[in-house]
């Protein structure tokens, strides 16, 4: 996808609630096989673009970056990832492909939330000569709000 | 009384300084291009070509970055060996010789924030082994294979907007984190901003299977490492699990464990250094 935009997620924790220390947004599956990114997370802004100023009265949060593999230069099957890496007979280090888990430290951005619900907009940010680009290179599996006391 | 045994002297090998690019003397610089040029005109596996591809194409590509939770996280660890395998090479040429670092938290106001160590077409006359390197045609054919267009002479786009390079609070922040994965995880994604900034759209450091022919590649991860270096002495125990410890790190000859004392592999991080010889 070239960005996304979550439904309104329901705080877990709100005011008066257990205070914490740290809050966390965990992007699960991450696909790293393609172009390089830097992926841009925004709460309460729906409308967020690459062109989005990366500050907190834009509801910028923070990002995290994809180191991308370019494509796949072995032959047919040599990129696929191997369903079942955690066998235990299964010495072998994972595949370089294995979605990757990147965590992205939101606290101040979290602590700034006035509502119990927020949205999270993600944008996906490529270089260009003529300005920033946004590219259909968008693609993970989840996204989870963690909290730390 | 009880006697408390001494230690046995356990021989620590002679450390060589990774010094800052931006305060290498002249002689310590040329000495680097020595080193460079005498690795880049090697065709072997003692060569640049193969430790550059070490990281990437040609296939296999070795390089560990994070991956899912469920799966050790090896970037520093391999990176470490892989930086350290590559130095030896270069010492092989050069016997002196330590990889300088990039302090890219402190960009120079010209090149677009590359040191000029780098950015220079043309050093003492002759090209500069630190500008671009021409790429092995078995690795720029599997990267055409994957649908990578890029030129065979590895070139950068710095500085394209929507990129930029980390920040030294960036980097202060990172070194308060208590957790090793955490910090690792963290100082992964400031690493592929730099990969990002220097590579740009068209560059070969945005490509992880080229990334390692640009011969900016081995300053930054030497910046990467230093980074790591100083957490390790703000968190001098971290908690690993014996599994953790003993993975091995291939292609090279070294475990996790064997990565974690920079003193035992014969290196650690300076500003600059400067000596003067005493005879008599």
């Amino acid at each position: 996808m070239d960005r996304y935009v979550s439904d309104q997620i329901e705080l877990p924790f709100t005011e008066g609630g257990p205070p914490f220390t740290r809050a966390d947004l965990i992007f699960g599956g991450v696909d790293h096989s393609g172009a390089s990114f830097e992926a841009r997370v925004f709460f309460n802004n729906p409308d967020a673009d690459e062109r989005t100023p990366t500050e907190a009265e834009h509801g910028y949060a923070g990002r995290f970056v994809v180191f991308g593999h370019g494509g796949c230069a072995g032959e047919e099957g040599h990129c696929d990832v191997p369903p079942d890496q955690n066998a235990s007979d299964d010495l072998r280090l994972p595949h370089p492909l294995t979605p990757a888990t990147k965590p992205v430290v939101v606290t101040d951005a979290f602590k700034r939330l006035t509502e119990a619900r927020v949205t999270i907009t993600v944008v996906p940010v490529l270089p260009g000569a003529d300005g920033p680009r946004r590219e259909d290179v968008l693609f993970f599996e989840s996204v989870e709000l963690t909290t730390y006391v | 009384m009880p006697t408390i045994p001494l230690s046995p002297r356990v021989p620590r090998p002679r450390i060589r300084w990774r010094r800052s690019v931006d305060k290498l003397t002249a002689p310590q610089l040329a000495h680097v291009r020595e080193a460079y040029t005498g690795i880049q005109a090697i065709g072997d596996d003692r060569g640049y070509q193969h430790h550059a591809g070490v990281h990437g194409l040609p296939l296999p590509i070795y390089c560990q970055h994070t991956i899912g939770q469920q799966f050790a996280n090896l970037f520093l660890p391999w990176h470490r060996a892989y930086l350290y395998f590559f130095e030896r090479a270069l010492r092989d040429r050069v016997p002196t010789l330590a990889q300088p670092w990039w302090d890219w938290t402190a960009p120079a106001p010209t090149n677009a924030a590359i040191p000029s160590a780098y950015a220079d077409r043309q050093a003492g006359g002759a090209a500069n082994p630190l500008y671009s390197v021409r790429i092995n045609a078995q690795a720029m054919n599997q990267a055409k294979q994957s649908g990578i267009n890029l030129p065979p002479t590895t070139r950068r786009q710095p500085g394209l907007p929507g990129t930029a390079l980390p920040t030294a609070d960036e980097v202060a922040q990172l070194l308060a984190i208590g957790d090793y994965f955490t910090f690792s995880n963290q100082l992964e994604d400031l690493h592929g901003a730099v990969h990002v900034y220097v590579g740009g759209d068209t560059g070969h450091m945005s490509q992880v299977p080229l990334a390692a022919y640009d011969p900016i590649f081995w300053a930054h991860h030497a910046m990467i490492d230093r980074i790591w270096r100083m957490w390790q002495l703000r968190h001098p125990s971290p908690s690993f699990t014996a599994d953790y410890l003993n993975t091995a790190l291939p292609p090279f000859s070294l475990t996790v464990a064997q990565t974690l004392d920079v003193g035992a592999m014969g290196y650690d991080y300076a500003a600059g250094t400067t000596s003067v010889r005493v005879s008599g």
